[in-house]
């Protein structure tokens, strides 16, 4: 009788974790320890092994067991710490340049390039035009060379 | 044509470093660095750590202020608490103000040592940095004291528990009251 007691109070605490089952995907606490900065170092938490980092880390993972989601988190985070303990930048006002300057960069980067190539063909033409076929000797040069010919003809 | 676009790309590259150098000169025009003694403390206002309202430095002028910038997962800042509570206890009636800045914190972590350390002092919530950063405060605990007219009289870069701090932290004090 004990024993079943035993059982069944085991089963009960096994049980509980299921039972408070998120009615969404859980988030990870790997994902967010590479979405937050720790504040005291400025790396992302997953390098970071600071009193700050840790205690960053223990409250992620005690919302993440209460369900909260990433926007949750993060909201709260940002709430507490400001927005610079998110690693990327918001997606709006004078932070909208760091995700759009790249893209810049890279679109700029590769018209140069477009146009360096474009260039470099162009004068690379003159150089094989389509000449007439002959020999290349001046009219002098060949004459001399046809008299020249003639006398062992 | 090939010199105007040839001109257009010198314009566009010599913006380019113009902009980069405007920005190296802000960066080390905007460094933080600790106000030394004698200087004026800079202002700030920031939320109580109860969340009732916010406390400005400049409310307080006119009073002596002890500054003391701490972390709940700061070590030596639990030896200090108790230190600063004492301290707080003896120097309040003489109208010397105490505040304890909380450093890049979790507000429930830090509520739970100010009870855990029954401290009664105000206590102020610096979860971004920004306040200090401006006092040039790289690690926790440090300590400033200021004058009544808000100006700097010690810096300690340490516990005060520390014995080569709490020597200076005392005649401070003295001063800040005479």
């Amino acid at each position: 009788m004990l024993r079943f007691a035993a059982v069944l109070v085991a089963a009960l605490v096994l049980a509980a974790p299921a039972a408070a089952a998120c009615t969404h995907p859980r988030t990870s606490l790997g994902y967010l320890e590479g979405q937050v900065m720790c504040p005291t170092c400025h790396t992302t938490l997953d390098q970071s092994d600071s009193a700050a980092a840790q205690r960053i880390e223990l409250f992620i993972s005690r919302k993440i067991s209460a369900c909260w989601t990433t926007k949750q988190i993060e909201t709260a985070l940002v709430a507490n710490y400001g927005p610079a303990i998110l690693a990327a930048p918001s997606h709006k006002g004078f932070d909208l340049l760091a995700w759009w300057l790249p893209i810049v960069g890279v679109l700029g980067g590769g018209l140069v390039l477009a146009f360096g190539v474009w260039r470099w063909s162009r004068r690379r033409e003159p150089d094989d035009p389509e000449e007439p076929p002959g020999s290349g000797l001046d009219e002098e040069t060949e004459r001399r060379l046809d008299d020249l010919l003639a006398r062992f003809d | 044509m090939t010199g105007r676009l040839k001109m257009t790309t010198q314009l566009v590259v010599l913006a380019c470093v113009a902009g980069l150098l405007a920005l190296l000169i802000w960066s080390v025009i905007h460094q933080q660095h600790a106000p030394h003694v004698g200087a004026k403390a800079p202002a700030f206002t920031l939320r109580n750590l109860d969340g009732a309202g916010k406390v400005s430095l400049a409310s307080y002028r006119g009073k002596p202020v002890v500054l003391n910038f701490w972390a709940s997962w700061c070590e030596p800042c639990k030896a200090e608490a108790r230190v600063l509570e004492r301290d707080w206890t003896s120097y309040r009636n003489r109208g010397v103000v105490f505040l304890g800045v909380d450093y890049h914190d979790l507000a429930s972590d830090a509520r739970r040592f100010v009870r855990a350390h029954a401290l009664t002092f105000t206590m102020l919530q610096d979860g971004s940095g920004n306040v200090t950063g401006s006092y040039g405060i790289s690690q926790v605990p440090e300590t400033y004291v200021l004058n009544r007219q808000g100006r700097v009289i010690a810096h300690l870069a340490g516990p005060i528990t520390d014995p080569s701090f709490a020597g200076e932290f005392r005649t401070a004090l003295a001063k800040a009251v005479a």
